[in-house]
């Protein structure tokens, strides 16, 4: 006692009956087993009612037994869509063209990600990958196994340890372990460590080579302290000699400070000028007009329109003038030979290494001249005096 | 209805205490509330309109009343009838063997 199943898919068609023997139309149709539902008399000998479309033809005998007229009102299901379709041809080809580009589109790679790496160039890992198949617009069908993928770019990138490859939707992401390798020596020939200036040793401390000279023993310029040279005449061996010696070292120094010290300052006075910038072209909107300092400094801010991180050609520049105003003062000679020896000490410590340091300190002698006050300054200096010295072979022999 | 197979049929029901409608070819009539009226065996339609809708039966015939009667659906043997179901009268005549 049920309607037909599928009958959307089926068809089926909504029929009027008239003009006839109607019960007997509806007795032969279940007797040949049409299935008919619906069945909705109105009052003048006539019915409405469903028939499936598949059955439809087949009534045809029957009216004419029973001599009844149809008339078809509604037409509901799949194939007259698919009929209308029919009829509106371009509209479904549109539709499936839709339906296919959006699957073709969303079948390929569009972007390929790598991660992880720290030592590996990005475009080395792409040129791996793209041998082995992965690259924008490419096939994801086209693509081999990612457990295989990743094996092979783990096979062909030296140095990683591990490589995943990982596809999400579109986007394929790389992932590079790498390997951590032990730092790879510098490569160095044998050699002496000689001393690079005149010093008297306060410690030497030999990690590879043999010591030849004692703490506290004078040394010349050019003298070796650790010989890369180990064994006799006869059994020799030279290796790189390495170590840390230490000297105290005097440095003399003639410094002159002028008492009188100039200085650069703003003075608080301050005229802007502002600029659209629109690519190389910059326009002037504000600001017009002589600037009214004598000395003045420019500082000029870019402020480009930035779309997330993209600098975008245009944008806003400032140019301030700052006037600008010399003052000098005068310092007392404390303060001035202060600053001499201030200064000599910087440029010890940027010419022997920031490990050195000023033992002692003497004014040899200081006077006061031309607004300037010259001094002699003798530091005792303790710092590193190794210098290098490759050990040529004799080939002569 | 034969004579003999009448009988057959009697002393089946009478020692086999099977359902009547199975044994006779009796209808079966399931209605619910005044809504839905569900028939089984019966024999075709006779008559049909919004009002009025008769049956045939094996013996005699089913006469329904309502309003805005309808045919669910139907199947030689079966019919699901929705509607309004005021009156169902049940018409009996002789049998002709």
């Amino acid at each position: 006692m049920k309607i037909p199943t599928l009958v959307y898919w089926r068809g089926y068609v909504g029929i009027t009956v008239r003009n006839g023997h109607l019960e007997s139309f509806i007795n032969d149709l279940t007797q040949m087993g049409i299935p008919v539902w619906d069945v909705k008399p109105s009052a003048s000998q006539s019915a409405e009612m469903k028939v499936l479309l598949s059955d439809f033809y087949a009534l045809r005998p029957l009216l004419k037994r029973t001599g009844c007229r149809v008339h078809v009102n509604t037409r509901i299901g799949f194939p007259f869509q698919m009929t209308k379709l029919k009829k509106r041809r371009f509209f479904a080809i549109g539709m499936m063209a839709f339906f296919a580009i959006l699957f073709l589109l969303s079948s390929l790679i569009w972007d390929v990600k790598v991660v992880g790496n720290v030592k590996i160039a990005t475009d080395d890992v792409l040129v791996v990958a793209k041998k082995e198949g992965i690259y924008p617009f490419q096939w994801i069908f086209r693509l081999n196994h990612l457990d295989e993928l990743s094996l092979q770019l783990n096979r062909k990138l030296p140095g990683t340890a591990w490589v995943g490859v990982d596809r999400k939707g579109t986007t394929i992401t790389i992932q590079v372990v790498e390997s951590s390798l032990p730092e790879t020596k510098p490569l160095l020939s044998p050699r002496h460590l000689i001393s690079r200036t005149d010093a008297v040793v306060t410690s030497i401390y030999a990690e590879q080579g043999l010591p030849l000279v004692a703490k506290n023993s004078r040394v010349k310029k050019g003298q070796i302290l650790i010989s890369g040279l180990l064994g006799d005449t006869e059994n020799s061996q030279s290796v790189v000699a390495k170590g840390e010696v230490k000297g105290l070292v005097w440095r003399e120094y003639n410094i002159e400070v002028p008492t009188v010290q100039k200085h650069k300052v703003y003075t608080g006075e301050i005229k802007n000028k502002s600029y659209l910038v629109l690519g190389n072209l910059g326009v002037q909107l504000w600001g017009y007009g002589k600037v009214p300092y004598a000395k003045y400094d420019v500082v000029t801010e870019q402020d480009p329109l930035t779309w997330r991180s993209t600098k975008l050609p245009m944008g806003w520049m400032t140019e301030h003038v700052m006037e600008t105003e010399e003052r000098s003062e005068v310092i007392t000679i404390e303060e001035a030979k202060k600053l001499g020896i201030e200064g000599a000490i910087r440029d010890i410590i940027a010419k022997y290494g920031i490990d050195s340091t000023i033992i002692s300190r003497k004014i040899l002698h200081e006077k006061k001249e031309n607004g300037k006050v010259y001094m002699k300054v003798l530091f005792e200096v303790e710092e590193k005096i190794a210098e290098e010295l490759p050990i040529a072979y004799n080939q002569g022999d | 209805m034969t004579r003999i197979s009448r009988k057959l049929r009697n002393w089946t029901y009478e020692k086999l205490d099977l359902p009547q409608d199975i044994v006779f070819n009796l209808p079966r009539l399931t209605l619910i509330g005044n809504k839905e009226l569900l028939i089984e065996n019966h024999n075709g339609v006779i008559h049909f309109s919004p009002e009025k809708l008769i049956l045939s039966l094996s013996q005699g015939s089913l006469e329904i009343e309502g309003a805005e009667l309808m045919i669910r659906s139907i199947l030689p043997r079966e019919v699901m009838i929705e509607g309004t179901v005021r009156n169902i009268k049940y018409i009996e005549t002789e049998e002709s063997h």
